[in-house]
């Protein structure tokens, strides 16, 4: 990763754009369900720029049923309330019981989408999910916290951020992708979808670099060993 | 300027985070810090109590620890009040009718100065504010919260290994064990080290998908990110998705016995050995330490 001479951007070239891997989370983690429940049916929703559909292609060649794309002029440049607008629409349309989410992005990291797209819709979310079952009244499901799971029932559909899901995602399949190929994916417009905040980017640096610290190499581990928790409490102040 | 903090409790005590915050935010403007009350409070009826109130008390920035819960309820907050959010901040200022602060993106290789318009609402990171020793346990506004339509409390699920400790993500010490330890059995010594430091446990992913260790323990990219004054790295490599969770430790240490790991560009101080030599020798040595001093 590298900050491009703007100073704002990041350098794009001889990228590889991909799913980001908290979606990739919850894309598995439907699609489990699917495979326990065969009248499931996954969709696939992004927003973005003509590259989205590579990554919605992607989405089908794992085992996802249709995909949308929301897309047009500025669909790259959506701040995050305008992006959770837009899949709203999406949304609105497709009438899905439950709708999963990556818990943040991979460039922002901000989180920020899936609680919004659970108020646009008027819907409770659960966030840093790692599970979900049906039961009788609705559905179960489980919240990563500091020291355990709490387990939420929703009675109608919910959002979910998806943390991890206990299988790494899913490879596309050779005959996934060949389906896949031959999928139309359908797209909305972007065009007049509410996008009311602005966060701009002042200037983005690599971070502070560290290194060249205190290595002990060679000779005794358990004399090093007494030697560093002096180190750590006297020059370093952390003991 | 009115800052509004959103406090977090921990058996009934204020967390540090929130006193941390409530610390640089008295300097910012002024102050008023609400608790949302009530049992298992979902992100979303949290959200709605502050929003509630924040349309009476119209606060120009509301500051949250970034921590799991906090981070849930200041996202879907600032979604309600249409406000712009900022998440996992190490630095906040208010510059003009702007919020400036400074983040990490794209899983921690990469740092970002952001600005976004007042009012807006962030979320910062624990260990970013100093917090001076005795300082005054500040005034909390509590705030009933309601419940959630659609979404209800059925139980708490504990992880059956690494409870009663302070949580990773706010720990000022972390042992961190990786693949060089072998085996899930190798954590008796770890524990022993994280008693004597009061440290949390963290682990890399390689420890956490091998199953020695529950996934909650992971730092780094999918994983979690922490800053603590303290990081002990025991066995790991360093692999980058690793090092972007724990890279903004104040000290870092390393254990390892391949000279060439990466986990060494990062370290402070490090140890090129055998990691089942060094941790009893490390422990003891810590401990007369402590009981010395």
């Amino acid at each position: 990763m590298k900050v491009a001479p703007d100073g704002t951007s990041v350098v794009t070239e001889g990228i590889t754009w991909s799913i980001s891997p908290y979606d990739e989370y919850a894309i598995e983690l439907a699609l489990e369900h699917k495979d326990t429940a065969a009248d499931t049916v996954v969709s696939v929703i992004s927003v973005g720029g003509p590259r989205t559909k590579d990554a919605l292609r992607q989405a089908l060649a794992m085992g996802c049923d249709d995909a949308t794309l929301v897309t047009g002029d500025g669909a790259d440049a959506l701040g995050p309330l305008g992006i959770a607008n837009a899949l709203k629409s999406a949304v609105d349309d497709l009438k899905p019981d439950l709708v999963l989410c990556g818990k943040q992005a991979s460039d922002d990291d901000q989180g920020f989408v899936g609680p919004a797209l659970a108020e646009a819709l008027g819907w409770p979310h659960v966030a840093v999910v790692t599970k979900f079952a049906p039961s009788a009244s609705g559905t179960e499901i489980w919240k990563e916290v500091e020291g355990g799971h709490e387990v939420w029932k929703a009675s109608g559909p919910a959002v979910l951020t998806v943390q991890k899901s206990a299988k790494d995602p899913r490879y596309p399949s050779l005959p996934g992708i060949m389906k896949a190929k031959k999928k139309e994916i359908p797209e909305r417009p972007v065009a007049g979808v509410d996008d009311p905040v602005r966060i701009e980017i002042v200037k983005l640096e690599p971070p502070p670099g560290r290194g060249g610290g205190k290595i002990f190499k060679d000779g005794d581990t358990k004399a090093h060993a007494a030697e560093l928790a002096k180190l750590l409490r006297d020059e370093a102040k952390v003991l | 300027m009115k800052i509004w903090v959103i406090a977090e409790k921990k058996d009934g005590e204020l967390r540090r985070v929130s006193r941390e915050l409530a610390a640089k935010a008295a300097t910012l403007g002024d102050l008023e810090i609400l608790e949302v009350t009530g049992e298992r409070v979902s992100g979303a009826a949290a959200a709605s109590a502050l929003a509630e109130r924040a349309k009476v008390g119209a606060p120009d920035l509301i500051l949250a620890g970034a921590t799991p819960s906090g981070r849930d309820v200041a996202a879907r907050l600032a979604a309600k009040l249409k406000r712009a959010y900022l998440s996992e901040c190490t630095d906040v200022a208010i510059e003009g009718g702007n919020i400036a602060a400074t983040r990490a993106m794209y899983a921690g290789k990469v740092r970002a100065r952001v600005r976004a318009a007042l009012p807006a609402v962030a979320s910062v990171r624990p260990n970013a504010f100093p917090l001076a020793d005795g300082a005054a346990e500040p005034q909390i506004t509590a705030l009933p919260a309601a419940q959630t339509p659609g979404l209800t409390f059925v139980r708490f699920e504990p992880t059956a290994s690494g409870g009663g400790r302070v949580p990773l993500s706010e720990a000022r010490v972390i042992v961190s064990g990786g693949r060089g330890l072998k085996g899930p059995e190798a954590w008796t010594a770890v524990e022993a080290l994280a008693d004597v430091l009061g440290a949390a446990l963290g682990a890399s992913r390689a420890v956490t998908d091998a199953g020695w260790r529950p996934n909650e323990e992971q730092v780094g990219q999918t994983g979690k990110t922490v800053t603590p004054d303290l990081y002990i790295a025991l066995g790991i490599s360093g692999a980058i998705q690793h090092l972007a969770g724990m890279t903004s430790s104040k000290v870092i240490v390393a254990v390892n016995k391949d000279p060439d790991a990466d986990i060494f560009k990062v370290a402070d101080y490090g140890v090129v050995g055998d990691v089942f030599e060094f941790l009893p020798a490390f422990t003891e040595a810590v401990k007369q330490m402590k009981a010395g001093a």
